[in-house]
């Protein structure tokens, strides 16, 4: 059964907002793959353009080859948690589960099964107005799991999830994962999911910036370096048209994402005076900032 | 189909506010039947205590909860874009047209509950009233026949309101603006254009509940077509509803 999920030349326009654009990649079974970027890259809306609430402007997203709302059992095939999912406030978290399995056409113990699983057992028969951000995240989680499927799509689940709640959350996707499901995982934050993910779509402005494994995104921070020289400007074109678009830091510094004495070389060829020339010891989440900046 | 529905009703069976729209609706039909029958004046013109028809026009109160069911089927419809809960429906079942099919089933059935009820309470408080008023009760053909018009205006008016939802999409926009053309639009249409106020969602109304023909007035449309004028409405609402504004990006 293909599980796989692929964005081919995915693009929303909002009016005058170019939101997603052209976004082409493919999401692969049996792993955990983040999908990152700032606030505002367009990772929500690209999640919704492939569970059909938004229709896309050109291209399309597919799971297992097939539209999502043409699938026959969504529930049973895809298990999406969205950030700005609502609860009836007044509803009990049982029943919000009840509703979505009765129209689903799961089983009976279905709600019950999933309350467990994301350790809300105690707490079903609670009104969802009760309920604490983290709390909610993990009634999402629940609804995403009702249908066992085989694909998962979660939109910043670790949204309002306390430390211990993130350390759980790791795990269980993780887990997720190793039982061969598809995971995709949204994330502004790093952090949160270097420890989880296996593959990397890095978003930047409504495009993809770099994909690939996480390992290969650690390779990024090692052939970068940091270089201070008084015209910046001038040595960031110079860059830019050797193909290392730059990113601003500090001051006159700027990020490159190339090896030092790549710079070092062009530098000289080009008559750039250099204040400093440096490896760039960065982690991961330096290359996150620096390749989504690029990117805006 | 079925077990779409079956997951509407549980979404209005799960939260309190069905409770008090039942309880609403029990108000205004008592409100309704007292008001009309101890309103009466004296005399036996139509209308009036002494009128031996009085029995057919007090059982119409039946139907005062028509527009407790309308407000329903608007919230069944806004109340899911309002808290977001739209999102795991359309996740469920991603053609839209589908939902708004369901629901406006679940809530007829809500519907036909309520007119159960309302019947069960406006019928005995009626003769009792009208015995007490006028000293006497006639059992004629009529009160079958309102009493029809109020269960088929009662189912209906719920399934209009889901129609009207999708359309609207704005919870207060939606609630507002139906009420406020029931309460203001519809009579100032009357005033100044009565046939075609015949054809609009209250005047199919009026067609179906015989309301004022013990006085006169004759409506465009036999009772039936009333009902049936009704429905027309609800689907084309609905119709345009799914296909243009409910299609509409959920961000």
């Amino acid at each position: 059964m293909d599980t796989d999920i692929v964005f081919d030349s995915v693009t929303k326009r909002f009016g005058p907002t170019l939101a997603v654009d052209g976004l082409t990649a493919t999401v692969l079974a049996g792993r955990v793959t983040a999908f990152l970027g700032p606030n505002g890259a367009g990772k929500t809306t690209t999640l919704r353009m492939l569970l059909g609430l938004v229709r896309p402007t050109s291209g399309q997203a597919l799971v297992g080859g097939r539209r999502y709302v043409e699938l026959d059992h969504p529930v049973r095939r895809v298990g999406a948690m969205l950030e700005a999912t609502g609860f009836h406030p007044g509803r009990r978290a049982v029943d919000h589960l009840r509703v979505v399995s009765v129209a689903a056409g799961l089983d009976r113990g279905a709600p019950a099964r999933v309350l467990e699983q994301v350790g809300l057992g105690e707490d079903g028969h609670r009104k969802v107005g009760q309920y604490s951000l983290g709390m909610r995240q993990r009634l999402g989680l629940a609804t995403a799991l009702l249908g066992d499927p085989p694909v998962l799509v979660l939109d910043e689940p670790a949204n309002g999830l306390d430390p211990h709640g993130i350390r759980w959350l790791r795990g269980f996707l993780r887990g997720l994962a190793a039982e061969g499901r598809t995971v995709l995982v949204s994330s502004h934050l790093l952090q949160e999911i270097e420890q989880t993910a296996d593959d990397v779509l890095l978003l930047a402005g409504g495009r993809l910036v770099r994909s690939g494994t996480l390992a290969e995104l650690r390779g990024v921070g090692a052939s970068a370096s940091v270089v201070r020289s008084p015209d910046v400007t001038r040595l960031a074109e110079i860059l830019a048209d050797a193909g290392y678009p730059s990113t601003p830091a500090l001051g006159d510094e700027l990020l490159v994402p190339a090896p030092a004495q790549e710079v070092g070389r062009l530098a000289a060829e080009h008559g750039v005076v250099l204040h400093g020339l440096a490896e760039a010891t960065q982690g991961l989440e330096d290359v996150f900032m620096g390749l989504t900046e690029v990117g805006r | 189909m079925t077990a779409l529905v079956h997951a509407e009703l549980l979404k209005l069976r799960s939260i309190a506010a069905g409770g008090w729209l039942l309880v609403a609706t029990i108000v205004v039909v008592v409100l309704e039947a007292l008001g009309f029958t101890l309103g009466a004046t004296d005399g036996s013109g139509p209308g009036q205590a002494g009128d031996p028809h009085l029995l057919s026009q007090a059982v119409a109160s039946a139907s005062a909860g028509e527009i407790v069911l309308l407000v329903m089927g608007i919230l069944a419809v806004t109340q899911e874009l309002r808290f977001g809960t739209a999102t795991s429906t359309f996740l469920v079942t991603p053609k839209r047209g589908h939902v708004v099919a369901a629901k406006m089933m679940a809530v007829a059935l809500v519907g036909a509950l309520f007119t159960l009820i309302s019947v069960a309470i406006a019928l005995p408080l009626s003769v009792w009233l009208v015995d007490v008023r006028a000293g006497s009760v006639l059992w004629e053909r009529r009160v079958g026949e309102v009493l029809a018009g109020v269960v088929l205006v009662m189912v209906l008016y719920g399934p209009l309101g889901v129609a009207i939802g999708s359309l609207v999409r704005n919870q207060i926009a939606a609630v507002a603006g139906a009420l406020t053309w029931l309460f203001l639009g519809e009579g100032a249409l009357a005033g100044f254009l009565p046939k075609v106020e015949e054809w609009t969602p209250g005047g199919a109304t009026a067609s179906a509940l015989q309301v004022g023909t013990w006085a006169g007035t004759d409506h465009v449309l036999p009772p039936w077509a009333g009902a049936a004028l009704i429905l027309a409405w609800a689907v084309l609402f609905a119709v345009l509803g799914a296909r243009v504004t409910l299609r509409r990006d959920l961000v």
